[in-house]
């Protein structure tokens, strides 16, 4: 009886040893981080150019190297992830290093190439082992462009070979009557 | 004297049908190129100096497409409809003939210019690019209009035969177009740098994204494409020279 | 005389054959010199060699005393109607000949009386102001005729002017080179039209694989071969 309380008490120690280690382990908070402050939903038309604006932070006790941050696109209409080829020239944005309690303002500029709606998230990791960290994610709605005539090329366009097809009578008649 | 040649090849070959239907498909070409640049819903997007200097890319070759077809015939059609014995009877030296015939194809590569000078400024607009972007149209197709007439006209008197000049221009053209439209990641290797280098239609290309991409629009910054362009008209114009006197050994009318 | 045309063992060769062969010949001023052979003698070679077009392999050519490479001295002399019968077919007459009187550096004063002149000479005056792509053979023939007329030549060449002509613009024809000829031109005709060259020149040379084989007035030629008129002389000269 005696052999049985102390084996149950034993398991019941090493279990609650056990889960204070894990909640221990889950509580400590990762030195990296990564914040948008910038409004989480951004409006515009394509063609447009939007700031996304956001800061990360070494919360920890040493400095942190490499740091590096990514962007990645999706779709949300067809679920897709987006080539960011002409979205944004900061793809890929390398830090260097933050400082043990620094915190680094940073900012994206991208252009809204294609209608539609879209999830932007960032993603920063350092050199140490450390988790990579995910921002929040900012929405993008992305109204069409409709422009027939942007910056008068019509009358260009049409006006120009036009003049020249009527040259082109002009001097066809000419010939005729001379003829 | 070649003033006269001249003038008669305005009157004869560029007051005409022919010429004016170039002009108006060059034309038709462009307003198709400028309207999808600036309202296809990805193409319009581009960075507007993207715009310009993809316009100025289609411009330029377009311009050497139809003057390269020009210059293969306006030498050798003097030889097929049998004009050329009359003409070389008379005063006219081959230097006066050439000159003339030359003037005559760089007043056509003038009218396309002038044909693209709308487009040029509407799809300016708003980028203060409007003048380099004229100016250097103007300095770059000029200069590549000048190398390659000299070389077919080269070819003209070599061969004394439209139907093969007009080939062997062509291939020219193809082959020295086809590795300048590579992307610069396909020229890492030195002898790719090396054609790239000696390549007129990639220094002219490379000129133009170097003005209105980079925004680099002096002269002294573009001397590294102007100079190449420069030395290939010396060298075109070296073996024109060559042909010439070979032209003037074997007589206007070879021997059979 | 003094020779206005010196030719001095001229050759030449198209690759293995031999187009002329060693010829010498001297036309004088003022004559009215017939150059006859069959087909392929060399005749229209031996022209383009005077005309400064071909080269010769060996030989001298002296025009009025100067060599034939100076183009500009040869190109004052001479007037060619030349075997090649091209034309810049969308120009108008007038427009062709102003364009070679502008080639010649006839003065700009004098070039629509000499225009308009030799437009009626030649009987185009009233077709002017057409294209000469509207016109006939015979038209273009007499158009060429003007045009090498428009320098005031001291040697007219002429290479079968009167080829593919009616009778009417062989007549018109010769009695313009009559008139030409007794003006003070030299003219130096080559034609297979022998009843022609009979009645219109002074002197006959009658060239053959390339050879000048005889040469002389038709009266000289018909004692020295025992013929009766200038056709037999030139078939039995042409048939040894």
């Amino acid at each position: 009886m005696n052999m049985k309380k102390t084996f149950i008490t034993t398991c019941v120690r090493s279990i609650s040893l056990l889960v204070a280690f894990v909640a221990c382990a889950q509580s400590v908070p990762p030195s990296l981080s990564i914040q948008i402050i910038s409004q989480n939903t951004l409006n515009g038309v394509a063609g447009d150019f939007v700031t996304v604006q956001g800061q990360i932070t070494n919360a920890g006790a040493t400095t942190l190297s490499d740091v590096t941050t990514y962007l990645s696109l999706v779709d949300t209409g067809t679920k897709l992830p987006v080539d960011l080829e002409d979205w944004s020239a900061e793809k890929g944005l390398y830090i260097g290093s933050i400082d043990a309690k620094q915190t680094l303002p940073l900012s994206w500029k991208i252009h809204f190439v294609k209608a539609g709606t879209y999830s932007l998230i960032i993603v920063a990791e350092a050199a140490s082992n450390e988790v990579p960290q995910v921002s929040v994610i900012t929405h993008f709605n992305v109204a069409p462009k409709k422009n027939l005539n942007p910056g008068q090329v019509l009358p260009v366009a049409l006006g120009t070979p036009i003049v020249l097809l009527c040259i082109l009578f002009v001097l066809s008649y000419r010939r005729k009557v001379d003829g | 004297m070649f003033t006269h040649i001249w003038k008669k090849e305005i009157r004869g070959e560029l007051y005409t049908w022919k010429s004016l239907l170039w002009l108006l498909i060059s034309s038709l070409l462009f307003s198709v190129t400028c309207y999808l640049l600036l309202t296809n819903k990805e193409l319009s997007l581009l960075d507007q100096t993207e715009l310009l200097w993809l316009l100025g890319k289609v411009i330029i070759g377009v311009a050497l497409l139809i003057v390269i077809v020009d210059a293969s015939s306006i030498i050798t059609i003097e030889f097929e409809k049998e004009t050329a014995e009359s003409l070389f009877i008379s005063p006219v030296s081959l230097t006066d003939f050439i000159l003339g015939k030359l003037l005559a194809v760089l007043t056509l590569w003038l009218a396309i210019f002038v044909v693209s000078i709308p487009y040029i400024i509407v799809a300016s607009a708003g980028s203060n690019l409007a003048i380099p972007f004229l100016l250097y149209t103007m300095l770059l197709g000029t200069l590549g209009v000048l190398g390659f007439t000299l070389l077919v006209f080269a070819i003209s008197l070599f061969f004394r035969s439209s139907k093969n000049t007009l080939t062997t221009s062509l291939i020219i053209l193809l082959g020295l177009s086809i590795p300048a439209v590579f992307s610069t990641t396909l020229k890492n290797d030195v002898v790719s740098q090396i054609i790239s280098r000696a390549n007129p239609v990639d220094n002219i290309f490379s000129s133009l994204d170097n003005i209105l991409v980079d925004y680099q629009t002096s002269l002294i910054q573009n001397w590294q494409f102007i100079v190449p362009l420069v030395a290939f008209c010396l060298l075109a114009l070296i073996i024109l020279l060559f042909a010439m006197r070979r032209f003037q050994k074997h007589g206007v009318i070879q021997s059979e | 005389m003094s020779a206005i045309i010196s030719i001095k063992n001229l050759s030449k060769s198209y690759g293995s054959k031999k187009a002329v062969d060693g010829l010498n010949l001297e036309i004088q001023r003022g004559e009215f010199y017939g150059f006859l052979g069959p087909n392929g003698a060399g005749k229209t070679t031996t022209i383009r060699m005077i005309t400064g077009i071909l080269l010769g392999d060996e030989g001298e050519i002296a025009i009025d005393g100067g060599p034939i490479h100076d183009k500009k001295h040869v190109a004052k002399l001479l007037g060619v109607v030349p075997e090649s019968r091209g034309f810049y077919e969308w120009m108008t007459a007038i427009e062709y000949l102003y364009f070679f009187a502008d080639l010649y550096n006839v003065p700009k004063k004098n070039q629509e009386r000499l225009v308009t002149a030799l437009l009626s000479e030649v009987d185009l005056l009233k077709r002017k102001n057409s294209t000469i792509g509207t016109y006939s053979r015979g038209m273009k023939q007499r158009l060429g005729l003007a045009r090498a007329l428009i320098n005031d030549p001291k040697v007219l060449i002429l290479d079968e002017p009167t080829l593919g002509l009616d009778p009417q613009g062989q007549l018109m024809m010769q009695q313009l080179l009559k008139k030409l000829s007794a003006a003070g031109v030299t003219i130096f005709l080559s034609s297979h039209l022998l009843d022609e060259v009979s009645r219109l020149c002074s002197r006959i040379g009658i060239l053959h694989q390339g050879h000048l084989i005889a040469e002389g007035t038709v009266e000289e030629l018909k004692q020295k071969t025992n013929m009766k008129d200038l056709t037999e002389v030139f078939l039995h000269l042409t048939s040894e």
